[in-house]
């Protein structure tokens, strides 16, 4: 058996001997229709492989109108094919033609009379049900149940049944702004099951339960997204930051564009970049690498290019020329962000800049050490490189203590970024992190799931020989490349300002009976106060929970009836029943 | 080298071509067949050794990467928190590790662990507490002098105290912005009693009063070799590990063991309970009380939940609430087993604030379905399988595996267990599934918790569900309680 990694010495001294440097060696083919493979065998965890492949597609190759189709076809690709998730394949195409054509003639709808309402502001979301016209709420009722019809002949979820019912389990798939890649574990004695699963789906996958899968996908986004403290303003400081290149939308789709994929466009992004020659398949872990080439031929090999490669991505992003500030309200901690403009994946100036990350972070880091502990700004602090295929980004972010205001971490950064660009890092300060780089480039291989992505993602962009040269290049970072870098990309018109507070709003103070006196008409006041306050008496003495709580529900219901007049003092009544169950819930703790 | 992949050969349909034609293939996974793979679990004894002290070792060699990793676990946790210090336990556990040790400043502390490149982590859960190092072999044993010392005699830095302390109460602060952490904290209240010390919470007035002395008290009452147990794995020679830890360990005394688990007392009134959030999307939790680690129908029941809600796709509420009504995301349930008492059954969804109750009605009916009906057979060996063939996996990690077995023998398992676990999935069968659903699921014993606007959430999908049988409101789960909202510091009813 091959020895997955030899370990070299090379020659960078530590205080306490020399650092070793991972050779990760996988065995490396391409079929003949172009698709990639690499083989890591290794027995260190007995039994089990790794197993996935990747594609160097993901959100940057979208367009407006479809943003986040890529992830929707990572979704509808568990959906099996002809052979897998249906018992009657030519019914089930009967169904999704017929569905087809509904969801054809709601879109036309949802243009040409939703989004005019929408506009004028009629409506709230052109897409929502709750905002259809008769029309749309018949041919939505058609829809379902033509779902529900179909449904007999459907074999839910049998993609994973399958694979569960043999062991095989983390079955899943992630999407980027550059790629998406699919993986599972397996035992060793699968990897025919794994050849036959995935080559199934890639040969002749079947889109179907769409709609319902969109829904998924809106819930998928609301929770990662908007019922998040930041997501929302996250999402809009990256599409301020990114000019002109794809990375400005979210890899997981505007909502608008998540409602409105059809069924050709989703099929047209596949046939475009999943073709075999754009793919790669990476197996790592327990298992005769020849045996695997053998069923690799066999079932991948069945896979054809039908259409010419996909486009590049034209688009790259232009310089800021100018500092962008953006500032929000969420229900989250104050927070800022500097981020810089910095470099892709295989820039050379990568190593440095994340050299650079790693001397700002840490209980040693110089964050910690300033901002937090010596100036007491911040109650955390970090940096961040982030290279992707195309572009790169560099990250200062903190939150206050205290009173600490935003702009002060803000100028406390800017004084760390002087440090950096004029004085050099001291020997051991920088020693000390490219000896964590090295240990770390041990810790990073020592598990199968691990190597498996880093594999496949550098292979997807730069190519995965890169696994093994970029410690060697962490170690060969210099005190000048350090201060070059920080003066190249840390500058003020290469940069976003991120500033986020904490939406008080939410919280309403506490209604005063002087307030319910002055709010209501004037004629009526001694009248209603006088009675008021006896029912208010009563209340206080109350001690039965469950008449409060009754009686709190009633109020609720009533809500949206009572006159306008009445609001705060009806509000003051549903606070001060709340306060008396909490009192008596309280007492009886 | 960016563009490799357009430089790719384009193979047309000419130069296809492979080893087997497409038709001497398989049509169907059904047909494929695969060579038997063998496995025992190994046993414990053979990694087992004992310090002179009585200290449990279990250790394992790999010489893969030239790294060690040692864990010492001790018994005592949280539970033993003395009363009105919520979060000393949590603190305790951050302040070893950043509040250096009797002969080191902190920062001096940090810079050697930080330029050794070793990873040193302590930390006080709910009922254990642990110390770990992850550490080159060559910097081995100055590495796990600095372990030690941070073991025995932590520092608790006062400055490095005020640090933690304000991160803790920014925490507290905001701990309301996250309503699935809201629901999860609730539900605690209400399924173990707010002073369990499974629901407890820090607030304001008890992260404020705790000091460097309780600190020490409580590190004093868990961190000792009484409560002991060590795992080690890497690449290591067995015989010098052990004269290491005998030599290292001499002197160290040993305290009081750490008091028993106490048990909760809480029973919480079953029904619609809601704290209100304005957000888009709603968190439900519905929960009651479940079963021990050690109950006699602890297979079956994983083997029930596996086909109701706890192994994704395969499962019956994943399948109806995420894909055939696309209402979730995330949608499941599990039986979370504590060893001491009864843990938790609890189902869960998160979904937009009209179908809350749809949603909630299609949990209940998949658990009157697996009440009502027997399971099929494929259906149950597809879970049985599932378990079966992925058991392998528990033993895959080799620290991971020590943990195993140091965490097994901690709580007294069965010695047998792993060993039958698999004849034990076997032999579970669809009347054995239907009668620990009908035991062991209690809707009428449930607890539905949501979090999000609701009078919203109460009116349901009247307005936007075009299919009448598929319109719910929350009316038919019966009366809804308020859980007022709570100010986050103090914990106390906001309003």
């Amino acid at each position: 058996m091959r020895k997955p990694f030899s370990l070299a010495a090379f020659g960078m001294l530590l205080a306490t001997g020399p650092a070793l440097a991972q050779q990760v060696e996988p065995i490396e083919f391409t079929l003949d229709n172009g698709m990639k493979f690499l083989l890591l065998q290794r027995d260190e965890q007995p039994n089990v492989i790794t197993a996935g492949w990747i594609t160097p597609a993901g959100s940057t190759n979208e367009r407006p109108g479809i943003t986040g189709i890529s992830h929707m076809l990572e979704h509808l690709l568990f959906k099996g094919s002809d052979t897998i998730g249906t018992s009657d394949p030519e019914q089930d195409r009967d169904f999704r033609e017929r569905l087809t054509e509904i969801r054809r003639q709601m879109r036309t709808m949802v243009f040409e009379v939703q989004y005019p309402r929408f506009f004028r502001g009629e409506i709230d979301n052109p897409w929502m049900p709750s905002n259809d016209t008769p029309e749309l709420r018949e041919l939505r009722a058609r829809m379902t149940q033509l779902q529900d019809e179909q449904r007999a002949i459907t074999v839910q979820n049998e993609f994973d049944r399958i694979y569960t019912g043999e062991g095989a389990s983390g079955m899943n798939a992630g999407t980027g702004h550059d790629f998406t890649i699919y993986y599972i574990n397996l035992p060793s004695n699968k990897l025919e099951l794994w050849t036959w699963m995935e080559s199934d789906r890639l040969l002749d996958p079947s889109f179907r339960e769409l709609d319902a899968e969109r829904f998924v996908v809106v819930e998928e986004r609301r929770q990662r997204l908007e019922a998040t403290p930041t997501g929302i303003l996250d999402e809009r400081f990256d599409a301020m930051f990114w000019v002109a290149s794809a990375y400005s939308w979210p890899v997981i789709g505007w909502m608008s564009d998540l409602m409105a994929y059809t069924e050709d466009e989703i099929v047209e992004y596949f046939e475009t970049h999943y073709q075999p020659a754009n793919l790669t398949g990476v197996i790592v872990g327990d298992f005769n690498p020849d045996e695997a080439r053998q069923l690799i031929e066999s079932y991948f090999g069945r896979l054809e290019n039908k259409r010419p490669p996909p486009d590049p991505v034209v688009t790259y992003e232009v310089p800021l020329r100018g500092e962008l500030r953006f500032s929000g309200e969420c229900d989250c901690q104050d927070r800022v962000e500097v981020r810089y403009r910095a470099v892709p994946a295989g820039h050379p100036d990568g190593p440095a800049l994340d050299v650079l990350a790693d001397l700002l972070n840490g209980r040693t880091g110089r964050l910690y050490r300033s901002l937090i502990e010596d100036q007491g700004l911040a109650s955390s602090a970090r940096a961040s490189n982030r290279m992707q295929r195309s572009v790169g980004s560099f990250s200062f972010f903190a939150n206050p203590r205290g009173g600490a205001a935003l702009t002060d971490l803000e100028q406390a950064w800017y004084e760390q970024v002087e440090r950096l660009k004029s004085e050099p890092v001291g020997e051991r300060e920088l020693q000390k992190v490219k000896n964590q780089a090295a240990a770390d480039s041990f810790r990073q291989l020592s598990d199968n799931a691990n190597l498996f992505f880093q594999l496949a993602i550098y292979e997807a962009w730069v190519g995965w020989e890169e696994l093994n040269e970029y410690p060697r290049r962490i170690q060969e970072v210099t005190p000048e490349d350090i201060m070059r870098v920080a003066q190249t990309y840390l500058v003020d018109d290469n940069k976003g300002v991120a500033l986020y507070t904490r939406r008080q709003a939410g919280e309403r103070p506490m209604i005063t009976l002087e307030d319910v006196e002055a709010s209501l008409p004037e004629e009526i006041r001694e009248m209603i106060m006088s009675q008021f306050r006896g029912q208010l008496a009563e209340l206080a003495a109350e001690t039965d929970i469950e008449k409060l709580r009754e009686s709190s529900e009633q109020l609720r219901q009533q809500a949206s009836a009572m006159p306008p007049q009445f609001k705060t003092m009806f509000d003051f009544v549903q606070q001060e029943i709340d306060r008396r169950i909490a009192e008596i819930e309280g007492g009886a703790e | 080298m960016k563009l490799l992949f357009l430089t790719m050969i384009l193979a047309g349909p000419a130069t296809f071509a492979s080893v087997a034609t497409a038709g001497d293939l398989p049509r169907h996974p059904d047909e494929l067949t695969f060579r038997e793979l063998v496995f025992e679990p190994p046993a414990p004894e053979q990694f087992r050794h004992e310090l002179s002290n009585g200290v449990p070792v279990y250790m394992i060699e790999s010489t893969e990467f030239p790294l060690v990793t040692i864990t010492f676990s001790f018994k005592g946790g949280a539970y033993m928190e003395p009363g009105g210090k919520a979060g000393l336990a949590g603190m305790t556990g951050a302040m070893m590790r950043q509040g250096g040790t009797a002969d080191l400043s902190p920062s001096e502390f940090d810079e050697e662990a930080d330029f050794l490149a070793a990873n040193i982590s302590a930390s006080v859960g709910p009922t254990t507490s642990s110390a770990s190092i992850n550490t080159l072999t060559a910097n081995l044993d100055r590495a796990m002098e600095l372990f030690l010392d941070m073991v025995r005699e932590p520092g608790f830095d006062e400055r490095r105290l005020e640090v933690l302390r304000s991160q803790q109460l920014e925490n507290i602060r905001t701990r309301d912005d996250n309503g699935i952490q809201i629901a999860l904290r609730e539900l605690a209240f209400l399924m173990w009693g707010p002073d369990h010390f499974e629901a407890r919470q820090p607030t304001r007035a008890s992260l404020e009063s705790i000091t460097t002395d309780d600190m020490r008290a409580f590190h004093a009452r868990i961190f000792h070799p009484g409560n002991l147990m060590i795992a080690v794995s890497g690449d290591i020679d067995p015989d010098a590990m052990l004269a290491m830890l005998e030599q290292k360990l001499s002197g160290w005394e040993a305290g009081e063991p750490a008091p028993s688990i106490p048990a909760p007392t809480a029973s919480p009134e079953p029904g619609v309970y809601y704290y209100e959030k304005d957000q888009n999307q709603v968190q439900v939790l519905i929960a009651h009380r479940g079963i021990a680690r050690d109950d006699p129908d602890a297979v079956p029941v994983q083997v029930m939940n596996d086909i109701l809600g706890g192994s994704g796709f395969t499962s019956r509420i994943t399948n109806r609430v995420r894909t055939q009504e696309g209402l979730a995301y995330t949608a499941g349930s599990a039986f979370s087993n504590r060893i001491e008492y009864p843990g938790l059954f609890m189902s869960y969804f998160f979904t937009k604030t009209p179908t809350t109750a749809l949603a909630t009605r299609l949990v209940f009916d998949e658990i009157a379905t697996i009440q009502r009906q027997a399971v099929g057979t494929e259906e149950l060996e597809t879970i049985q399988n599932s378990l079966i063939e992925t058991f392998p996996r528990n033993f895959e990690s080799k620290s991971a595996m020590m943990n195993l077995f140091l965490s097994d023998e901690r709580t007294g398992r069965d010695p047998s267990y792993w060993r039958n676990y698999r004849d034990m999935v076997r032999s579970v069968s669809p009347d054995d599934v239907q009668r620990v659903a009908n035991e062991h699921l209690r809707p009428d014993k449930a607890v539905i918790l949501i979090v999000g606007p609701w009078d919203e959430i109460k009116q349901g999908n009247v307005d936007s569900e075009a299919d009448p049988s598929r319109v719910a409101t929350m009316d038919e789960f019966g009366q809804a309680r308020r859980i007022p909202t709570r100010d986050p510091e103090t914990l106390e009813p906001s309003r």
